[in-house]
């Protein structure tokens, strides 16, 4: 408590007068959270939360503040295990709201700790529990701090380059063993730096953007949708143990232009980014062309450095909204997705006489004519090559709907 | 200040044959062969080339004035062949056989960080520990060495029977010169100490056959010299991912005090047999 009034002392006497804001925020840190993962199983995790009535988010809530703001963070542990911290990574705080316990503070069950620093430079920086960082960070106590200029606008930084829209892809991975009460119920003695857990060898089964995988990568949260000669700026972040190797459309036009909160002062054109554990890179977007693709994100294992994975988020380039509504929850259903040679049409009450299959250039590569009823299910076996194709639900030669899908 | 300047001294000496006399100078490293203890007790085999014939777990840093010749020595002091590369300096020895010498001369027009490692039964004899690092510098400020190794103890047992891989890489421990948290910080040509408003350089070689990520707490730091990645050279970053075989040459002018980590952001190199934080973890000291 001392340590926030003198804190509000200060901002009142300094930061206000400058006219800059003061950013509150609360996380929440819980031990007992649950995510369902894209095959249904559901993982012990733990999180921060903005509310008592949520699942812990993972990654955590993403928070925002302006350059120059006086930013005040509070974490509420309500977890009732090992402490918890915020390690503010790439903010350059101080060493008192480093976030590190023995070198800082740490905050334990129905306590509150406070943070207390000014937004430095404009960029994508991260904030993780830095108590058993590898079992917490893996259990899921991460997210991304991004500052944005002073005034708020969509421009990379003061005299960088403007956008119309950001995304951000936080790529992280799973092992379900590593959830399990046997490694997540660690003891811990606040009185030693050196601790004795049980670290089992790293083996993720899953592997997250933004903590979804699979076909949860369709939801138009996750996909890249813009349109012709509209600049998209990418915020890539890596809070993973494996690296990123990102590729993307050529027709994208992908400049990375920034890593760590920094302007790269010579920008790299390349379709290839390499992300590694704890880096992130700003990237920005300027496709010339309608496109249907993905940006494909492989795993990289750090020993044998080859990919364990590859995850593909969705892009959709057009000159009009109309592509757009290819990615809103509809009627008909095409599962699993991604898949490979084969998938499912179900109707959710349509009828519907056949599919047209094409490829990510436009180009007819399947079709299949029957009479389906609306409860009635399609089989869908083929060869094609792997890539994202766009189905065609028809009726009597109408589109009914048009479905995307990741043939792996 | 003071406490600085002592330090500055300190890393003079420590490395093993900086010379303040430009010109030609003579050195002399040996190859030993020892053992190495990980945290968990075990002793493992591990071969280092060492400033003096006794074996030491840390490879000589071998740091040099950029107008240096060096007329380097290597004395064999194990039982089987080895030899002395630098792809980078151009350097490749003939075979020294056990009991033998080999001398090699070594100069480098730029400043900058190399990596010297033996090239014979390649890469097995690197793996059991036969690779270090090499400065040439063109200044005298604070320098800070990191030789970055990671032990697959099952790789170094079946390499030292009988040559063979049985197994996919999958190190269990991580060293920075040898050491591990808490050990490296004893080690003070690893431990960065100074004030706030120094030029300190920190060289980096990946020895090892793992990428590695090393996060600094605390401040952004800028790429001076990336050998794979030279496009890299002058960014500014606190994440700097380091491949197999890489050299960086980073400059920290801190701007603020303080004791802060700095750690492999892969947080499986930041444990061992089961302990937090080992392996690659140190701390930085910054005075006012």
């Amino acid at each position: 408590m001392t340590r926030r009034i003198l804190f509000l002392v200060f901002l009142t006497g300094s930061f206000i007068s400058l006219g800059q804001q003061v950013v509150n925020h609360q996380l929440i840190a819980r031990n007992l959270g649950e995510k369902e993962m894209h095959d249904g199983v559901v993982l012990r995790t733990f999180g921060f939360a903005q509310s008592f009535s949520e699942q812990p988010p993972i990654p955590g809530p993403t928070l925002y503040a302006n350059e120059g703001d006086s930013v005040v963070l509070d974490l509420f542990n309500v977890s009732q295990g090992a402490p918890h911290t915020i390690h503010l990574h790439g903010l350059d705080v101080n060493q008192e709201n480093d976030g590190v316990p023995h070198l800082s503070f740490e905050v334990h069950h129905m306590e509150h700790g406070y943070y207390y620093f000014v937004a430095p430079h404009p960029g994508t920086y991260f904030y993780h529990c830095h108590v058993v960082s590898t079992i917490h960070v893996q259990a899921g106590m991460y997210g991304v701090f991004i500052v944005k200029p002073a005034d708020g606008s969509n421009i990379t930084w003061d005299g960088g380059y403007p956008y119309s829209q950001e995304k951000l892809y936080t790529m992280s991975e799973m092992d379900p063993l590593w959830h399990e009460d046997s490694v997540m119920e660690h003891d811990h003695d606040t009185t030693q730096t050196i601790h004795e857990v049980s670290i089992p060898e790293y083996h993720p089964s899953y592997f997250l953007v933004n903590g979804q995988s699979e076909q949860q990568l369709l939801e138009p949260d996750i996909a890249l949708q813009t349109a012709k000669e509209e600049v998209s700026f990418l915020r890539m972040a890596n809070i993973g143990y494996l690296a990123n190797r990102v590729t993307f459309p050529e027709e994208l036009n992908a400049k990375i232009i920034s890593t760590d909160g920094r302007p790269i002062v010579n920008p790299e054109i390349s379709d290839t980014l390499w992300i590694s554990p704890g880096e992130r890179y700003g990237v920005l977007i300027e496709p010339i062309v309608d496109l249907i693709d993905s940006i494909e994100i492989s795993y990289v294992n750090m020993n044998t450095l080859t990919s364990e994975e590859i995850q593909y988020v969705p892009v959709l380039v057009s000159g009009t909204n109309g592509l757009n509504e290819a990615l809103i929850k509809r009627t008909f259903e095409l599962y699993p997705n991604p898949s490979a040679d084969q998938f499912y049409i179900k109707s959710g009450g349509e009828p519907y006489d056949g599919i047209k299959i094409y490829d990510a250039m436009g180009r007819l590569v399947h079709v299949e004519n029957h009479n389906y009823m609306d409860t009635e299910i399609m089989d869908i076996n083929m060869d094609v090559a792997k890539g994202i194709y766009t189905v065609e639900i028809l009726l009597n030669r109408a589109i009914l709907d048009t479905l995307k899908w990741i043939n792996r | 200040m003071v406490f600085l300047k002592a330090s500055a001294i300190l890393f003079l000496c420590i490395t093993t044959a900086f010379n303040s006399f430009s010109g030609q100078i003579s050195d002399t490293i040996y190859i030993n062969s020892g053992t190495l203890q990980t945290f968990n007790g075990s002793s493992l085999p591990y071969k280092c080339f060492n400033s003096s014939s006794v074996f030491d777990k840390r490879n000589a840093i071998l740091s040099y004035s950029i107008s240096d010749t060096v007329s380097l020595t290597v004395f064999n002091n194990d039982i089987i062949p080895h030899r002395i590369s630098s792809i980078e300096l151009g350097i490749e020895s003939g075979l020294i056989p056990p009991g033998m010498n080999e001398t090699v001369s070594i100069h480098s027009a730029t400043s900058g960080t190399f990596i010297y490692h033996d090239s014979e039964n390649y890469p097995n004899n690197k793996i059991l520990g036969l690779a270090g690092m090499i400065v040439f510098r063109n200044n005298s400020s604070a320098s800070f060495y990191w030789n970055l190794k990671e032990l697959d103890t099952l790789w170094i047992n079946d390499i030292s029977s009988n040559n063979q891989l049985s197994s996919e890489y999958n190190p269990k421990f991580f060293l920075i010169n040898g050491n591990h948290n808490p050990d490296i910080i004893g080690d003070s040509s690893a431990r960065i100490v100074g004030n706030v408003g120094d030029t300190i350089h920190i060289h980096i070689a990946n020895t090892g056959n793992s990428i590695h990520s090393i996060h600094f707490h605390g401040y952004h730091l800028k790429v001076e010299q990336s050998s794979e990645h030279p496009g890299h050279e002058g960014r500014i970053k606190d994440t700097f991912p380091i491949n197999p075989m890489e050299v960086l040459t980073l400059e920290l002018v801190p701007h603020q005090s303080g004791e802060y980590p700095v750690h492999d952001h892969n947080l499986i190199a930041v444990t061992g047999a089961n302990i937090y934080p080992n392996g690659m973890f140190l701390t930085m000291l910054i005075e006012p």
